[in-house]
């Protein structure tokens, strides 16, 4: 293949200019994916280039991984192959803020954090508060549907998310949805490319609906005595007209994680909107707390920061468990014992939406073996109910030995690879990565 | 083309005697929806009640290559449950059960032909509901709502019907019968529920949702603000907005309108009124108090002739009463009228509100306008004589023209009515070949055949055609091709 390296290597060049390429022995670290070096590192800075680059690849029939900041990179198989690594961090321009309409189209490349900066004169944000937010670039966030606590409230990506532009295999430029805050001409196209690792089109503009910054806003933390307590609290305030913006619920590791006082387990949840209703809430929580027999508490200041950071440490293995919200108790019991039977004296870190029941379930980096016979006893525990793991991130051994995505139903797989054939039938896009091998 | 024997036969076997409709006067009851231009009357109509007589008829329908049309209530607004080229209509009226109700994890699953009040109302004694609520919703069905992607009054605040769906249960155009999504929240792999909804029928037939149920909020103040011009209430609109506060509804009525309320039942607008804003807020007690004030100063900073809060229940119905009866009263005066569903920019309102005023004259037509100010989904009535052919006429070309000033501004040509058979011309006004060309083929994952309510969504244009490639870029000289 030397011949034609060398001149997909001058196309590349040509393309986005030699200095924001590098090929074969020159491609430097920063481009690995998964520990494999690509054939080629390529820092795009437009959508042209995008489309170009692409265009070439479904030519020659190359394997292309998209990346923004990196962080998502754990997330999924291995890929099958990796030709060219597509870096879109160079897309980083905000296109138009409306803040009247409280929407903004930006590049793909564009980070949460520069995305806060721009929109915090104006009381204004972007409700989505995955873990490390801040460097994530939004095409990432959207390409692996990051969440955090703040979903609850505002929803994920799939209701922010009201247009996208994106590549297509082939390198056609194409665009779904609208610019405006309600739409339903022709079909939702947007939602596709949410959590879609890229594996339809690679994203590379967004528009997006912001919201106002709530006036003012109180955590309080509530101690239970056991996680089935815990669960009963939430379904009590879900019950309630209390309006929550993030209802978390911590395990015992997951509380000394945040310096929080200690028991063995706790729900977090704060509330943001005027001044008065603040307080007027907080007193109804300390009712809904006391009828479980807790008392609610205030966290020292910045507990959401540090209750981010104890949920991605440097290593790890992250699992995201999917269950209801009134099989959480549970859940949490099935994640201890299961752990308990393949990794004695770990205790894992839990933590999570109780009222989607979604959750972050965090463990030292670990034998593939052991961590693939946690994942298999808690997929069995779960499934009846209709809940699921997925292996959000782990070294790429772990990855390899078990499917970091879990089955998912027949018929609906069916039409999931039916989608892939017909948008990427060369498999140029992040070939392997997604559900099933797409 | 008529159907043949053997497949009306074969449609007998299936739904018995009671299931299946064949007479002509049975059949022209389904031949419109309730936009009443465009008709077609199926051949047959099928009222299946369980989902594998739905798989059944789309398997039947697939061999003998007959066209299928998914019909609900038939309350739709563009020309989407009718037969343009005849075939077999599925009414699924008869699947209007609601097989669970589980508010500890906050949702239902229903079947499609259950009314949409009728979920609020099985759920709202325990302080909970279901928030799509198009102006239909006493009638229309939440299978229509899903099928159009519905939105209504309260969507500004609560999000319009895919935000609400959890999962589908459809049956495929090649009669696959597939779930999607579900009770728990986290799925993997693409959002297939996602991009069904608001398909309108032309990805296949959905047989079962689960939807999320909202609990009721603790407090409502609805405020009717009073305007002598629309450009004072627009800016008041845009004011709440930066203020940070999101209403449950923003609603605003212009000065035909409301004159033509204020002769009929009489909701008591002031006569003076070139515009009514209604203001709904909902919420913690004490939240919707403090966003009320804070509302109701705006306004009378923006110049409002009268800020009326409503005191309780009763007076909360009489300031709706006037918006809800808005499209009744425009028959006060003209016969008829088009109704359009056009998008802008919120802080486009004031721009779009003088565009349409010249509009009207310009064609001669009378424009009146009620709207969702909030999200700035127009809802402009364009009135005329159907007695009068040129008046028609006019008032077509007016409609056009409007809809091409929206686009011009940033806007969409429908905000929750759907595209149907009405605007399916008008997408291309929207996209360009490329987009076209992609909705095209998704469509075709999901129903190769392309017998699933053909003619609707996707235009007649080159691309959404076989065999169609949009450009693709081109590549350097030298290249290594």
């Amino acid at each position: 293949m030397g011949a034609v390296t060398g001149s997909v290597g001058e196309t590349l060049a040509a393309i986005v200019g030699a200095s924001r390429m590098q090929e074969g022995a020159a491609v430097d670290g920063t481009f690995a994916v998964d520990g494999v070096l690509p054939r080629w590192g390529v820092r795009v800075q437009t959508l042209e280039h995008v489309s170009r680059v692409l265009a070439l690849a479904w030519e020659a029939g190359l394997a292309v991984v998209p990346r923004g900041s990196g962080a998502g990179q754990e997330l999924g198989a291995p890929p099958s192959n990796v030709d060219i690594v597509l870096d879109l961090r160079g897309l980083d321009q905000v296109v138009e803020y409306n803040p009247d309409d409280l929407t903004i189209t930006v590049q793909a490349g564009v980070t949460a954090g520069a995305l806060t900066a721009r929109l915090v004169p104006r009381r204004q944000f972007l409700p989505l508060d995955p873990p490390a937010a801040e460097a994530r670039t939004l095409g990432g966030i959207t390409a692996t549907n990051a969440t955090g606590p703040l979903r609850l409230r505002y929803g994920t990506m799939r209701d922010l998310l009201l247009g996208v532009k994106f590549i297509q295999a082939d390198g056609v430029v194409t665009w779904g949805g609208a610019r405006v805050v309600k739409s339903v001409s022709g079909y939702d196209v947007p939602k596709l490319m949410v959590g879609a690792l890229g594996s339809l089109g690679v994203i590379g503009e967004l528009t997006l609906r912001l919201h106002p910054l709530p006036d003012a806003e109180q955590t309080w933390l509530i101690p239970c005595r056991d996680a089935a307590t815990a669960q009963e609290f939430v379904l009590r305030l879900l019950d309630s007209t209390v309006q929550p913006s993030r209802v978390e619920l911590l395990n015992a590791p997951a509380l000394a994680a945040c310096g929080a006082p200690g028991s063995a387990a706790a729900v977090a949840v704060s509330v943001g909107t005027a001044e008065a209703a603040v307080k007027a809430q907080g007193e109804a929580l300390g009712g809904l707390g006391r009828a479980v027999g807790s008392a609610a508490a205030r966290p020292a200041q910045g507990f959401w920061s540090r209750y981010a950071a104890a949920l991605v440490p440097a290593q790890c293995v992250e699992l995201g468990v999917a269950t209801l919200a009134s099989k959480v108790g549970e859940a949490i019991g099935e994640i201890e014992r299961a752990v308990a039977a393949s990794l004695s004296g770990v205790a894992p870190t839990i933590g999570g939406s109780a009222p989607l029941g979604s959750l972050r379930v965090v463990l030292p980096p670990a034998e593939p073996a052991r961590v693939k016979s946690i994942v298999e006893r808690l997929r069995a525990a779960l499934a009846p109910a209709g809940g699921g793991v997925t292996v959000r991130r782990a070294p790429r051994d772990v990855r390899v030995a078990v499917d970091p995505w879990g089955p998912v139903e027949t018929g609906a797989f069916a039409l999931m690879r039916s989608l892939k054939e017909e948008f990427d039938a060369r498999r140029v896009l992040n070939p392997g990565r997604f559900v099933g091998g797409l | 083309m008529p159907l043949s024997p053997g497949v009306v036969t074969e449609l007998q076997r299936i739904l018995g005697p009671e299931g299946l409709v064949l007479s002509h006067e049975g059949r022209l009851v389904y031949e419109c929806d309730m936009h009443t231009f465009y008709k077609g009357a199926p051949d047959a109509v099928a009222l299946p009640s369980t989902s594998a007589e739905v798989v059944a008829i789309v398997r039947l329908c697939r061999r003998a290559a007959v066209p299928i049309v998914p019909r609900g209530s038939g309350t739709g607004l563009i020309g989407g449950a009718m037969a343009p080229s005849g075939g077999v209509m599925v009414g699924l009226n008869r699947m209007n059960r609601i097989l669970e109700v589980d508010l500890e994890n906050r949702c239902a699953t229903v079947q499609p032909g259950l009314i949409n009040l009728s979920l609020t109302k099985a759920v709202e004694a325990r302080g909970w509901f279901f928030a799509p609520d198009p102006s239909s919703q006493m009638v229309s069905s939440i299978g229509g709502n899903v099928s159009t992607n519905a939105g209504g009054p309260h969507c500004l605040k609560y999000g319009i019907t895919t935000n609400h769906v959890l999962g589908l249960e459809l049956v495929t155009g090649t009669g696959e019968l597939v779930t999607l999504g579900g009770k728990v929240a986290d799925r993997q792999g693409y959002d297939l529920t996602g991009v069904v909804v608001g398909s309108e029928g032309t990805f296949g037939l959905v047989t079962a949702i689960t939807v999320r149920l909202v609990h009721a909020a603790q407090a409502v103040k609805t405020i009717l603000a009073s305007f002598t011009d629309i450009e004072d209430a627009s800016e008041a609109v845009s004011a709440i907005i930066a203020a940070g506060i999101i209403p449950a509804a923003l609603e605003m009525l212009d000065e035909l309108m409301i004159r033509a309320i204020n002769e009929g039942t009489g909701a008591g607008y002031p006569k003076d009124a070139a515009a009514v804003l209604l203001i709904e807020l909902d919420g913690p007690a004490a939240e919707v108090e403090a966003q009320g004030e804070r509302a109701a100063r705006i306004c009378w900073e923006r110049g409002a002739l009268e800020v009326r809060v409503a005191k309780d229940n009763d007076e909360r119905a009489l300031l709706w009463k006037g918006r809800k009866e808005a499209a009744g009263a425009v028959g006060r005066l003209a016969p008829t009228y088009l109704l359009q569903d056009a998008v802008v920019p919120r802080s486009k309102l004031p721009a779009i509100m003088r565009e349409l005023r010249e509009i009207g004259v310009r064609h001669g037509v009378q424009i009146a306008n009620v709207f969702h100010a909030g999200d700035g989904n127009l809802h402009p009535l364009i009135l005329y004589d159907d007695r009068i052919p040129e008046e028609l006429e006019r008032a077509k070309a007016a409609n056009e023209e409007l809809l091409h000033a929206c686009i011009e501004m940033g806007g969409t040509i429908t905000g929750e009515h759907g595209v149907g058979l009405d605007k399916a011309k008008n997408l291309p006004l929207q996209y360009a070949d490329a987009d076209l060309n992609f909705m095209y083929r998704l469509r075709g994952v999901f129903d190769p055949d392309r017998l699933m309510n053909p003619g609707k969504l996707l235009p007649a244009h080159p691309a959404c055609g076989e065999g169609f490639h949009p450009p693709r870029p081109r590549l350097p000289q030298g290249a290594w091709i």
